[in-house]
């Protein structure tokens, strides 16, 4: 199959009957950082492309109530420029600032890294720990979907063919609560990730930690929750002690899930800087913050 | 953990073709119809400034400002050969070329300007910014653009050639001096390498480089931090990979090359004793300065970890193995 036929999209609804009418022949582009590549070496054939990098409405960073609602066609370089990614969620904004290279932020898309799935999509970890959930539209209407269940191995869950992910939602974390990123590449810039790590951590007032959510990128199949973490520190204070039971536990999930495989020893001791990255970035907020 | 360490390289490098090869550079110079002057040789300009250094050569020979040099050097129909631009050679071998090409150029102008000037000899002409003057009685003068209006190009002319000194070795006992002139450098680095991930990070590096004589300080520093972001490339990043012969990193995706955010700033330090067989005294340091680089790094990883890598690429995966098997065998 050849491509055919390119459609620059104007309004949602034409988009939505375009993909309709063309399904699985036809694919969405926005960025384009990672389609242009499989098209170029043949690992997808789609008939006809639909160009949604002009509509408005995916474009866009809102703030609604106690939520962010991020426009699935909103490039990195919006999302690091905004400056509602600066104090608590500075976690966000430094996965978004390490993803490629200037050139490639300029053009790729949030909702193209989640649509790809890629294992190692450096924004992934940083919204499941934020809890998002993906808005996704078809002809046949409207459904949500916890993003941290787009990447498990249950088909039903990925886009349709004549679906279009319209946005990514979370709550703004609140002023007890940080996210916090790590990320290790092979090198500083345009680097693949070998292991990511978020964490959103909220403290009560007497510095225990009150809600946390982990998640990570390249230490499974798919960027995931990390419960065992999680469970192992809710209610510890929040000190430097967290480090060695954070990375045990860790540990322990990926010895259950990696062993075998060619890269665990070497994950399985670097997740320990990367833990230690994450709570230096937490800690230092709340050093700064009047709670 | 992060521990810190510090490392040293030194490297001496021996220059040109080598081993009794003919290592052969030619130029040739020509007054022009508007009294400039014209450069050349087969010296191809890489990204090395060849085009640069070479007409900073001319000039300073010519005694003539650098926009009165007309430079050809890439196009093969006009140009002489001067060898290629490898081996760290330009600099040395085509700079004399054109030193010794524009020293005939100038008493070559001198005859044309004693003919013009009527005078007995060329003793006491000068050439300078464009003029040949008698130095006993200045007003006795002739410009190169009315020497030029006299002559028309292609006239007063003139050629060089430089033949590199080197000496075959021996066949049987390899003994012999098959390099001349040695360029020589030392390289420090001081890291900081993380025991957990493997990923070392360059704080600072202090580098020395041998030049003879700095003919462009800006350009050699250019060549001093281009050659060390290749040996930390080659150190820390770049792998083929290779599979039965078959490359497995064929994109650069894959094999990796630092980017500029991977880079330090250096402290780099010219030093210069010049060469008496060279122009200027000017070597080459073209290849010299990716040398020190790997040794420096491997030193101050070894310093830092108590562990000495033999295998390159020192990625932080191929890094961290080699630490757990030194733990392992601390252990025991």
């Amino acid at each position: 199959m050849t491509l055919d036929q390119v459609f620059k999209g104007n309004s949602i609804s034409e988009v939505l009957e375009l993909l309709n009418q063309y399904k699985e022949d036809a694919k969405i582009i926005a960025g384009g950082t990672d389609i242009i590549i499989g098209l170029r070496n043949g690992k997808i054939t789609p008939k006809v492309l639909i160009d949604i990098s002009k509509i408005d409405e995916l474009r866009q960073i809102q703030v609604e109530e106690n939520k962010i609602i991020i426009g699935s066609a909103t490039t990195y370089t919006q999302i690091v420029e905004n400056e509602l990614f600066d104090t608590n969620l500075y976690g966000f904004k430094k996965a978004c600032r390490l993803v490629g290279s200037p050139q490639i932020r300029n053009k790729g898309t949030i909702g193209g890294n989640i649509a790809n799935a890629s294992p190692a999509a450096d924004s992934i970890p940083p919204l499941i720990a934020l809890g998002a959930e993906l808005n996704i539209s078809s002809l046949r209407g409207n459904r949500k979907l916890l993003l941290e269940d787009y990447f498990n191995e249950k088909e039903d869950n990925r886009l349709r063919a004549d679906e279009l992910l319209m946005s990514i939602e979370f709550e703004i974390p609140k002023k007890n609560q940080v996210l916090g990123f790590s990320k290790l590449g092979l090198r500083k810039a345009l680097a693949i990730s070998r292991v990511t790590l978020s964490s959103l951590i909220g403290i009560d007032d007497d510095v225990n930690i009150e809600n946390i959510r982990v998640a990570s990128g390249s230490i499974g199949k798919y960027p995931m929750r990390e419960r065992e973490v999680e469970e192992a520190l809710i209610g510890k204070r929040f000190n430097s002690e967290i480090l060695k039971i954070a990375a045990s536990s860790l540990q322990s999930s990926m010895d259950k899930r990696l062993v075998g495989r060619s890269t665990y020893p070497y994950k399985r001791r670097a997740v320990v800087t990367l833990f230690e990255e994450v709570y230096k970035d937490n800690l230092s907020y709340f050093n700064e913050v009047t709670l | 953990m992060k521990k810190r360490g510090v490392g040293i390289g030194l490297s001496f490098y021996g220059t040109g073709y080598g081993n009794g090869f003919p290592d052969v550079s030619n130029a040739e110079v020509q007054l022009m119809e508007d009294g400039k002057v014209a450069i050349f040789v087969g010296a191809t300009e890489v990204g090395q400034g060849a085009k640069t250094a070479l007409i900073q050569i001319g000039a300073e020979t010519l005694q003539l400002d650098y926009k009165n040099i007309i430079f050809i050097n890439e196009d093969t129909d006009m140009m002489p050969d001067s060898g290629t631009a490898a081996a760290t050679r330009q600099t040395y071998n085509t700079g004399n070329a054109i030193k010794i090409a524009c020293e005939n150029f100038n008493e070559e102008i001198k005859k044309a300007a004693q003919k013009a000037l009527g005078l007995n000899s060329t003793a006491g002409l000068i050439v300078k910014d464009g003029v040949v003057y008698l130095a006993m009685f200045p007003d006795k003068r002739i410009s190169y653009k009315e020497l030029s209006k006299i002559y028309k190009d292609d006239i007063i002319k003139a050629k060089g050639t430089f033949t590199a000194q080197t000496v075959k070795m021996d066949d049987e006992t390899g003994q012999g001096a098959p390099y001349w002139p040695y360029t020589f450098n030392a390289c420090m680095v001081l890291v900081e390498v993380d025991t957990n991930t493997g990923r070392v990070e360059l704080l600072k590096s202090i580098f020395a480089q041998d030049v003879g004589r700095a003919v462009n300080p800006r350009l050699v520093e250019g060549q001093m931090d281009g050659g060390f972001a290749m040996g930390l490339g080659y150190t820390l990043f770049e792998d083929l990979n290779l599979d039965k012969g078959k490359m497995r990193n064929n994109r650069f995706s894959k094999y990796l090359i630092p980017t500029s955010m991977d880079m330090i700033d250096i402290e780099n330090i010219i030093i210069e004793d010049p060469e008496s067989t060279a122009p200027y005294g000017a070597k080459g340091i073209g290849e010299p300065t990716t040398i020190p680089v790997g040794p420096a790094i491997l030193n101050a990883i070894y310093d830092a970890t108590g562990v000495r890598v033999t295998h390159l690429p020192v990625t932080p995966e191929n890094l961290m193995k080699a630490i757990r098997e030194s733990e392992k065998s601390e252990a025991i």
